[in-house]
């Protein structure tokens, strides 16, 4: 009798238990796959370089997202295996806008606070197959308009009215991304050893691809 | 002084119900906020125009400026309450483990959290926790069906699970190299799935997870996920153990009713002195005991077995010559 309540005992706390870490598990589960789009989630300003740090350090509170003016953090939710619940910019959607609100609000050492042009979010990305300017297909000029940082970060083309490049000083904050026309995003925010300009060709994807997932 | 411990119970609800709608407001002020800094009030849709007007007939009267309202942000879990950072011991204990390092800015934010837990218990679950709120009125749903016949939430579970959970927790967060107490304690979840279902539309996993503890408290057993699982809770009541406000039953008024221990949703035993480290100071038993027995006291340890209250059949039984009106209450 003692051993067979004692079974039960133990059965009901594995069970309890079990269901104690049931979301432990629910986040890997219901995870679809990352990879298809860490192309367009950038990392927040002065967020820890390496994303398994940030994860470390980020307890999801969501203060970022909460002090973010113009509403363009946002998190991942059951599609981000361990890094769910801690925030991402999408520039496509929303750009960041440099104003340094979320560096301040967090409260951990998930984002310090970065002065503006020593923030690294990764670095615009041309692909010059697709952009109009650069294929003589029109004049555009809208990145280089919009960008907060000017002409240390992106300009025209020397002697090229209209062509963009990329220049060091880019942070990455993706305002370019938000706003280029083209609907195919010849711009993007990308890590900074991927380059300014696209590589072309299947192979150089797929290995970029590769590399890019965590 | 007992009038006004007898009311504490209702002080405790405005509590909760003042903490659940700022979770619910504070969104609502993030909106307003960025509408207001894009400055394109005619850009809005409708619903977006209905809020935007809203928060603003709400908050002008108090708050000229839509940048101050920042003086409150964020949740429970961690938030900014008038330029103080604070945050739940729990986030900063699952930081600390998962991220292996000491950041001490951080940890600061939890100091006065802790000092409150070590005075006055698990004060923060009875009186704060989001969660508490939701989690007591789906009681008052098992009372019912406990009513109506059905053998609801009866079951009793080891309460040492919870202490368990919170280890394993800890040791998850530094195996798999993520604060992992975030997606399983209540009041971190609400906090954030209002924030994600208001401000940004959607769900999180969260939600489903917290749906399914309100299951398991509704079904097996009652406030089972805050007595048996939350690993939050573990922690307060490891803080609490040794807490100076503390409830004390006065045996001499006490006429063994056993109202308190109906009503101590956590299962305590009032009745029999045994308030324990798992006792949120929520002071129903205070509200519901028709003698005034129970009060507030200052100590460390609660006092052992005191015997049947004075009033109650068992003692009279045993003591007939004691004239009971002498030590009654009116």
């Amino acid at each position: 009798m003692k051993r067979r309540s004692f079974m039960k005992t133990l059965t009901m706390g594995a069970g309890v238990l079990s269901f104690g870490l049931l979301p432990f598990f629910m986040g890997r589960i219901l995870r679809p796959n990352v990879k298809a789009h860490a192309e367009n989630r950038i990392p927040l300003p002065g967020a820890l370089k390496n994303p398994e740090d940030f994860a470390r350090a980020c307890i999801g509170c969501g203060l970022c997202g909460e002090v973010c003016p113009v509403r363009s953090v946002q998190f991942y939710k059951n599609d981000g295996g361990f890094l769910a619940d801690t925030p991402y910019i999408d520039p496509e959607q929303k750009s960041c806008i440099l104003c340094g609100l979320c560096m301040e609000a967090c409260p951990t050492n998930a984002l310090t606070v970065t002065p503006v042009r020593e923030i690294d979010m990764g670095t615009a990305q041309i692909d010059r197959a697709a952009c109009y300017p650069w294929v003589d297909a029109g004049v555009c000029g809208a990145c280089v308009s919009i960008c907060p940082l000017g002409s240390s970060a992106i300009d025209f083309e020397f002697g090229n009215f209209y062509r963009p490049v990329v220049q060091d000083g880019c942070v990455g904050c993706g305002q370019c991304v938000e706003v280029c026309p083209e609907p195919s995003l010849p711009i993007n925010i990308v890590s900074r050893e991927h380059g300014k300009v696209a590589q072309h060709g299947i192979g150089v994807r797929k290995m970029e691809r590769g590399q890019r997932g965590f | 002084m007992k009038s006004f411990l007898r009311h504490l119970n209702k002080l405790r609800w405005l509590s909760l119900s003042i903490v659940f709608s700022m979770l619910i407001i504070l969104p609502f002020i993030h909106l307003y906020q960025t509408y207001e800094a894009a400055h394109a009030y005619d850009l809005l849709t409708p619903t977006e125009k209905t809020i935007s007007d809203t928060v603003e007939a709400l908050t002008s009267p108090f708050v000229k400026d839509p940048d101050e309202l920042s003086a409150v942000k964020g949740n429970t879990w961690s938030g900014t309450l008038f330029g103080l950072k604070l945050s739940d011991p729990l986030a900063v204990l699952g930081q600390i483990f998962a991220s292996m390092s000491f950041y001490w800015a951080f940890i600061v934010t939890a100091l006065i959290p802790v000092v409150i837990t070590l005075l006055f218990g698990r004060v923060y679950c009875g009186w704060i926790c989001p969660a508490t709120f939701i989690y007591e009125l789906n009681d008052n749903l098992a009372a019912w069906l406990r009513k109506a016949g059905l053998p609801v939430s009866r079951r009793k579970l080891d309460r040492r699970i919870k202490y368990i959970v919170l280890v394993v927790g800890l040791l998850l967060s530094v195996y798999f190299g993520a604060v992992m107490f975030g997606s399983v304690y209540p009041p971190a979840i609400i906090g954030r799935e209002i924030y994600y279902a208001i401000a940004l539309g959607g769900f999180g996993a969260g939600a489903v997870f917290f749906l399914l503890t309100l299951f398991f408290d509704l079904m097996v057993t009652r406030r089972g996920f805050c007595r048996y699982v939350c690993p939050g809770g573990a922690l307060y009541s490891l803080l609490g153990r040794y807490r100076l406000f503390r409830i004390k039953r006065d045996v001499a008024t006490c006429n063994d009713c056993a109202k308190c221990n109906v009503v101590c949703q956590f299962g305590l035993d009032p009745l029999q002195d045994d308030f324990g480290m798992e006792c949120n100071n929520c002071s129903a038993c205070i509200a519901v005991c028709p003698t005034d027995a129970l009060s507030f006291t200052v100590s460390t340890h609660d006092v052992a077995f005191q015997g049947p209250g004075h009033l109650g059949h068992k003692y009279r039984k045993a003591h007939p010559d004691v004239n009971t009106s002498e030590t009654s209450v009116q």
